[in-house]
């Protein structure tokens, strides 16, 4: 996920109980995988809150000012890291079906055809 | 114990008990004799403590290994029926893997096995079941597939240039794009390549500008088109719906497509006008001269 160059991604928050049983694979990805993760995004900010009474959650906080939130309950620590990098992969885009798989700003180079054309 | 040596099950599990620590795999039961010299040898080489100690004589290892070393054996999955390469070394590796797995079914060994040969020397932990691509070797053949050769990540290179009007026609795995300085393109998830990755899309079929168009045939061999992964994203579900109307069947599935965004930053191997710079101050001084004009 980088724009241009610049990466998308400006925050993760990872929301987490330190009583209930859906929380135990994030615990367990917070202690094994989390720091790897911190080291391999330097430019991102993570942060991890403890949330009581709730399910374990991954917010994510991209430059467009869109947020995503991925529940991630009940899962193991390599799931949690694959949703984790699926978040740092994208763009804050909306996920809705693609229009066209080519976008550009300029498409016509020697010109655009037209039945006047003659070569 | 060892009365029959057929193919038959249970017996099978009664060799496996008894040569738990080091399991000769199962093609040796294919070949009876095999099967005796191989665990008479395992059981010697290995050192098992066993009460009932085989009854044969000491015979080779090698030649036990050997003997099974060009043996085929038979699984339901396509990978597997060839023929088994690699030195006794790598047998005795797969058969300390396959230990944890002795409760599955013949057919489960046989597939892995299969996976075991599959990869290189290098060891891997199977129980994954994924493709370790271990050597760079692998990935720049499957690159090469899907016509895109990783280049270094991006540093302070400014690989971001204005428009230029020249095209080129790409073609990535199956798809083709018109593809010029700027554009973005999705494709399929492209693997071997993280976001910030430079690419460079070897298979040009066409490339284009304002005064030159070269052909290729059906490659241009010195076209290259430089490419940056942007992001690697999911696209949004699409619920596959089958219905039989009247017959009781009704099936729902999601399916979200993984795909790639590339930005095309470069195109090599055309001519490239270079009026641009010529036009662009005469625009801007007739911008002004309007300006001035209207304030005036």
């Amino acid at each position: 996920m980088a724009l241009r160059g610049v990466w998308q991604l400006k925050k993760l928050v990872v929301s987490f109980s330190d009583w209930g049983g859906s929380s135990r694979g994030i615990r367990a990805f917070m202690e094994s995988h989390l720091p790897a993760f911190k080291e391999a995004n330097p430019q991102l900010e993570v942060d991890t809150e403890m949330i009581r009474g709730q399910h374990p959650h991954l917010k994510a906080f991209y430059k467009n000012h869109n947020d995503r939130v991925v529940c991630v309950k009940n899962m193991d620590p390599e799931e949690i890291l694959l949703h984790a990098t699926r978040l740092r992969n994208a763009l804050g885009r909306k996920v809705i079906k693609l229009r066209t798989r080519h976008v550009t700003k300029h498409p016509s180079v020697q010109g655009t055809w037209t039945t006047a054309l003659k070569y | 114990m060892f009365g029959l040596f057929t193919m038959h099950t249970p017996i099978r599990r009664c060799l496996q008990a008894l040569t738990r620590q080091s399991q000769p795999t199962l093609s040796l039961f294919k070949d009876p004799l095999s099967l005796r010299l191989l665990s008479s040898a395992a059981l010697l080489n290995h050192n098992i403590s066993s009460p009932l100690l085989p009854i044969f004589t000491n015979s080779k290892p090698t030649s036990a290994f050997g003997q099974w070393h060009h043996g085929r054996y038979f699984s339901s999955s396509k990978q597997d029926d060839h023929i088994k390469e690699g030195g006794t070394h790598e047998i005795e590796d797969e058969d300390d893997d396959s230990d944890g797995d002795d409760d599955d079914d013949d057919d489960d060994y046989d597939e892995e096995e299969g996976d075991y040969e599959d990869e290189d020397d290098d060891t891997v932990a199977v129980s994954s079941r994924k493709k370790v691509y271990t050597e760079e070797e692998k990935e720049a053949e499957a690159e090469a597939i899907g016509y895109k050769v990783v280049g270094p990540l991006q540093k302070n290179d400014n690989v971001f240039k204005p428009y230029e009007p020249a095209f080129a026609v790409v073609q990535i795995g199956s798809h083709q794009f018109k593809v010029s300085n700027g554009d973005s393109i999705f494709t399929e998830r492209l693997k071997f390549c993280e976001v910030n990755d430079k690419l460079i899309l070897n298979k040009v079929l066409l490339l284009g500008s304002p005064s030159q168009t070269i052909v290729g045939r059906p490659i241009v061999p010195d076209g290259a088109v430089h490419a940056v992964v942007e992001e690697h994203a999911l696209d949004a579900k699409v619920i596959i719906f089958k219905k039989k109307r009247r017959k009781n069947y009704r099936r729902t599935k999601g399916h979200r497509q993984e795909l790639t965004k590339l930005r095309i930053t470069n195109i090599e191997g055309v001519e490239k006008p270079l009026n641009e710079l010529v036009e662009k101050p005469s625009k801007s001084a007739k911008k002004e001269r309007e300006k001035v004009a209207v304030s005036a």
